[in-house]
């Protein structure tokens, strides 16, 4: 349905604006706003912004005032709206499952609009419940109400998955489930996004989530205005207004720590050194620092070597008031 | 003559007139439930024929049903017509309203991924509204079918079918020969075609609920 490049789909928003009637205000007043192809990108701002009146837009269960919606080329508007939907996948807060089908027909609903042989769909379904870890002989032939919470997320993502969009809209996707099972979500899709490289609007509330999901992030305030547009570290790092700086709260260092991996920042002693507390490579530089003060020590054993606390100032483009270790090293290029 | 024998010796009128009264009944309610069931989904999405229908349905029930059958002689004259149009109407409050229930008391979030996977209005209706209401709906149909099974005795005055022949006649003579037994029979036909229509339903319920609305967490 949409031209693809080898990245997937671009999502061009052209002043766009939503006037519901009878409100004295636009809800979205006049985005501009490109989505490059195969990222995702995290819309956050407060509740009524109008980030999800933004989102509907695209896939039309809102329709705008007016503005235009380029996806991969194609002007949205000009499309049908049913037809259109089923090239676009859609995950809600609410999951919203069909509880009279099993998990196997939820999934495999819109291939089937699609025409797709029901072989086909059968296998499309076994993948993608091995790809939310769900044990596709336990779970296709359940229903909705004898699955958990976080459950039902992963089969609402798998479900959103199922005809391999090359565009997604998640609106607060995970915000239902516990904190862990959430984080756990978070995590896996991380993971799943990876490998997908879809073009994604992802819309919380949760900065921290958005910094953990997104490839940018664009802060909206009132009337789906865009106070800044980047990616996490650049907003972190540099916030363009107070708005901004706001919603990052006061630990923007800590945050950008947890960005970054001990594993990409240049070790001080490239020798293990098993007498120091010990953080694996795919832990954060957050974590790392954690297990330091944990540990009242300033340096830390990684799987190749020894990582120290000026090495993570350093990474944060920051040099410690007073030098701790003599092997300071050159702030380590980061993302 | 004892009851019993009073019944064996006119099994076959009264048998007859027990097969014309849950036929009547039958061919009522399915009428109702098409139309019924229609109204009830035009009127989801709209106020106007949501609120129309209901009280249109509601005010019905408010006549007499005595009064409804015998205003509707000179349409539809005596016997079944008057009868069958009577006892479709009365049905349509119960029907309408549990529709109208079933269908505005689903999930939104249900209804808005129908919408954001492109599911049509139509075939969102048909595969995923429809099917989620049906209990409610199948309970209207049931209620008024209970009820109309009741009002189908007073058939007899418009010489309508069913066992309300035997009830009225019956107590009409009080005190004559077999009255009390004709009567007696009657109530007590009537009584087995509600029980049997329920079991009916109870059934259909079985048959027809969702698995996936059945299961246990
Ligand atoms: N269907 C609607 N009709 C009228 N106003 C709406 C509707 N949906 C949302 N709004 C209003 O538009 C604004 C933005 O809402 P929304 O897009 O849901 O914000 P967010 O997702 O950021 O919380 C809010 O003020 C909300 O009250
Ligand atoms: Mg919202």
């Amino acid at each position: 349905m949409f031209d693809r490049d080898t990245d997937g789909v671009r999502i061009e928003l052209r002043a766009l604006t939503k006037h519901y009637p009878g409100q004295p205000a636009p809800a979205v007043d006049n985005i501009t706003m490109d989505i490059p192809a195969g990222e995702l990108v995290v819309f956050v701002g407060p509740s009524g912004c109008g980030k999800t009146t933004t989102m509907k837009m695209i896939n039309r269960l809102v329709e705008p005032t007016s503005g235009e919606i380029r996806i991969g080329g194609k002007d949205v508007l000009s499309l049908d709206p049913d037809e259109l939907r089923r090239h676009i996948g859609y995950a809600i807060q609410q999951v919203g499952l069909f509880p009279h089908l099993t998990v196997a027909q939820n999934i495999g609903l819109v291939p089937k609009l699609l025409g797709w042989p029901q072989a086909k769909i059968d296998a499309r379904v076994e993948e993608l419940l091995a790809l939310v870890s769900l044990e596709p002989s336990t779970f296709r032939g359940r229903y909705p109400r004898q699955l958990s919470g976080g459950q039902q997320q992963r089969v609402g993502v798998a479900r959103a998955l199922a005809a391999d969009p090359p565009v997604m809209l998640m609106d607060e996707p995970f915000g239902a489930t516990d904190p862990i099972t959430r984080e756990h979500l978070q995590n896996e899709f991380v993971r799943l996004q990876k490998q997908l490289r879809k073009t994604i609007i992802f819309v919380t509330h949760d900065f921290e989530e958005a910094i953990k999901l997104g490839d940018r992030i664009a802060v909206l305030r009132e009337g789906s205005h865009i106070a800044q547009y980047d990616t996490p570290a650049a907003i972190l790092s540099d916030p363009a207004d107070d708005y901004v700086a706001g919603f990052i709260g006061q630990d923007a260092t800590l945050k950008r720590l947890a960005l970054v991996r001990v594993s990409d920042v240049p070790i001080a002693d490239p020798l293990p050194d098993a007498a120091l507390p010990q953080v694996t490579g795919d832990a954060s530089l957050r974590e790392a620092l954690d297990v330091m003060l944990a540990h009242g020590s300033d340096r830390c054993g990684t799987p190749s070597g020894v990582l120290t606390y000026a090495a993570l100032c350093a990474a944060v483009g920051s040099r410690p008031e007073k030098e701790v270790s003599e092997g300071v090293m050159s702030g380590g290029e980061v993302r | 003559m004892s009851f019993g024998e009073y019944v064996i010796s006119r099994w076959d009128t009264l048998s007859l007139a027990a097969a014309e009264h849950a036929l009547v009944v039958a061919i009522a309610i399915a009428l109702a439930a098409l139309i019924g069931v229609g109204v009830g989904i035009l009127g989801h999405g709209s106020p106007r024929v949501r609120e129309t229908s209901i009280a249109a349905a509601a005010a019905i029930l408010t006549v007499p049903s005595l009064a409804l059958m015998t205003l509707l002689i000179p349409l539809t004259g005596l016997g079944w017509g008057s009868t069958l149009i009577s006892l479709t109407v009365y049905a349509f409050l119960p029907i309408i309203r549990n529709t109208v229930t079933g269908l505005r008391g689903l999930d939104a979030a249900t209804v808005e991924a129908g919408r954001g996977m492109g599911l049509s209005r139509l075939r969102l209706l048909a595969q995923v509204q429809l099917p989620l209401a049906w209990p409610l709906i199948l309970t209207g149909i049931r209620i008024s079918t209970q009820m109309i099974i009741g009002i189908a005795a007073i058939a007899a005055f418009v010489d309508g079918p069913g066992l309300g022949n035997q009830i009225f006649e019956g107590l009409s003579r009080l005190g004559s020969v077999n009255s009390l037994n004709a009567t007696l029979a009657g109530t007590l036909g009537v009584v087995v075609i509600a029980v049997l229509f329920d079991l009916f339903f109870f059934a259909v319920r079985h048959l027809t609920t969702p698995r996936g609305l059945r299961v246990r967490p």
